[in-house]
């Protein structure tokens, strides 16, 4: 083979690739930009052996970003977390994501009341699943469902909030859940 | 492998690097000097799932917003400085009077070399409109300032005009206007 050919055959190879290290380098710095924002997040208090002493529950939002689960927030008052999301318009399918961290620090047993809904009624199915149990917050037809969890003592969950529906939901909506100690 | 791709490749390096280094340092520069402490976490999994959690949600307000600007001026510079050198390199061939006025500004280096091609500012006013989309779409969540969303957005449609005159003068170059010849 000439060497012009093998040039040409190189040409070919190489020059695809660079077009994908240059998109690259536009996709690459976008996704680290929105990965860099900043997020709430309560720290946890350290004593000097790197140990948590706070003996109380903590609920912290774990974030990250999410197709569907857009504006995340958290607020605490009184003893009542409220937790709020935008639901962004989606294709009829079930959707989910982590959305709070619960750890009962505490020696004994703690219940926690807990209700969820959308601000508008969109035919969804909303759960929360904690321990892969899943609990209903609100049903398709718009009623809303109080469900009581129980933790157990220097305890761990992650909550996720599952949405689903059977038809193309086209705008947003607002979905608060309201979180008590009882 | 053409010429246009390896100048693209390399032109678009330097801009990459400087919008990951105004966030990433408008973060870290910050926390540094105003003490807000902060943790580096991944709770969600998958790749660039680092998030950067701070304790009170007006900090993160704040450091977010700060931090955005921070790259948006780090962009916005080198780019308003390639649109101008290019803008008065073309003025001062039709116009004796900016000669003067650049003499006057002892800014001559500007006009003596026409280093600056249509490609460079295209590059450098993309990563911009990038880098001002993420801004504004912070903007709306409510995760930064308005302010700085309206600054961004002023300067991607100003950095935009810039760069489609650069590409008339290029343009002209290969294809001149008839009032040229008559």
């Amino acid at each position: 083979m000439k060497k012009t050919e093998i040039k040409k055959i190189l040409v070919l190879v190489v020059e695809p690739i660079v077009f994908g290290l240059l998109a690259l380098l536009f996709i690459i710095p976008t996704i680290t930009v929105v990965n860099l924002k900043p997020i709430t997040k309560s720290l946890k208090e350290l004593d000097v052996l790197g140990l948590s002493n706070k003996a109380e529950l903590q609920i912290t939002i774990v974030g990250g970003t999410h197709q569907i689960f857009e504006k995340e927030r958290l607020e605490a008052d009184n003893g009542t977390y409220k937790y709020t999301t935008t639901l962004n318009g989606r294709d009829s399918d079930r959707y989910s994501k982590p959305i709070l961290e619960i750890v009962n620090n505490r020696e004994e047993k703690t219940t926690l009341e807990i209700y969820g809904y959308t601000h508008l009624p969109t035919n969804s199915d909303i759960t929360m699943i904690i321990n892969d149990q899943v609990y209903r917050l609100q049903s398709p037809n718009g009623d809303v469902q109080t469900q009581e969890i129980l933790l157990l003592p220097q305890q761990k969950y992650i909550l996720y909030l599952a949405i689903e529906n059977f038809s193309n939901v086209q705008f947003d909506e607002d979905f608060e859940l309201s979180i008590k100690e009882i | 492998m053409s010429n246009l791709l390896k100048r693209a490749l390399k032109n678009s390096l330097v801009p990459a690097i400087l919008m990951i280094a105004g966030k990433a340092l408008g973060i870290f520069i910050l926390s540094a000097k105003y003490g807000f402490p902060l943790e580096i976490g991944n709770d969600i999994g998958g790749f660039f799932s680092t998030q950067i959690y701070f304790q009170d949600p007006d900090i993160t307000y704040y450091v977010n917003s700060v931090s955005d600007l921070i790259m948006l001026i780090a962009l916005a510079i080198p780019t308003i400085y390639l649109i101008s050198k290019t803008a008065l390199f073309q003025s001062s061939l039709k116009n004796p009077k900016t000669i003067v006025k650049v003499t006057k500004f002892n800014i001559l280096k500007w006009i003596t070399r026409n280093d600056t091609s249509f490609l460079k500012t295209f590059l450098w006013s993309a990563f911009l409109w990038v880098c001002s989309g993420l801004i504004i779409k912070n903007t709306i969540s409510g995760d930064t300032y308005i302010w700085i969303g309206i600054t961004a957005g002023l300067i991607s449609i100003f950095c935009g005009l810039g760069a489609l005159k650069t590409f008339e003068v290029e343009t002209n170059k290969v294809y001149p206007s008839n009032s040229k010849y008559y």
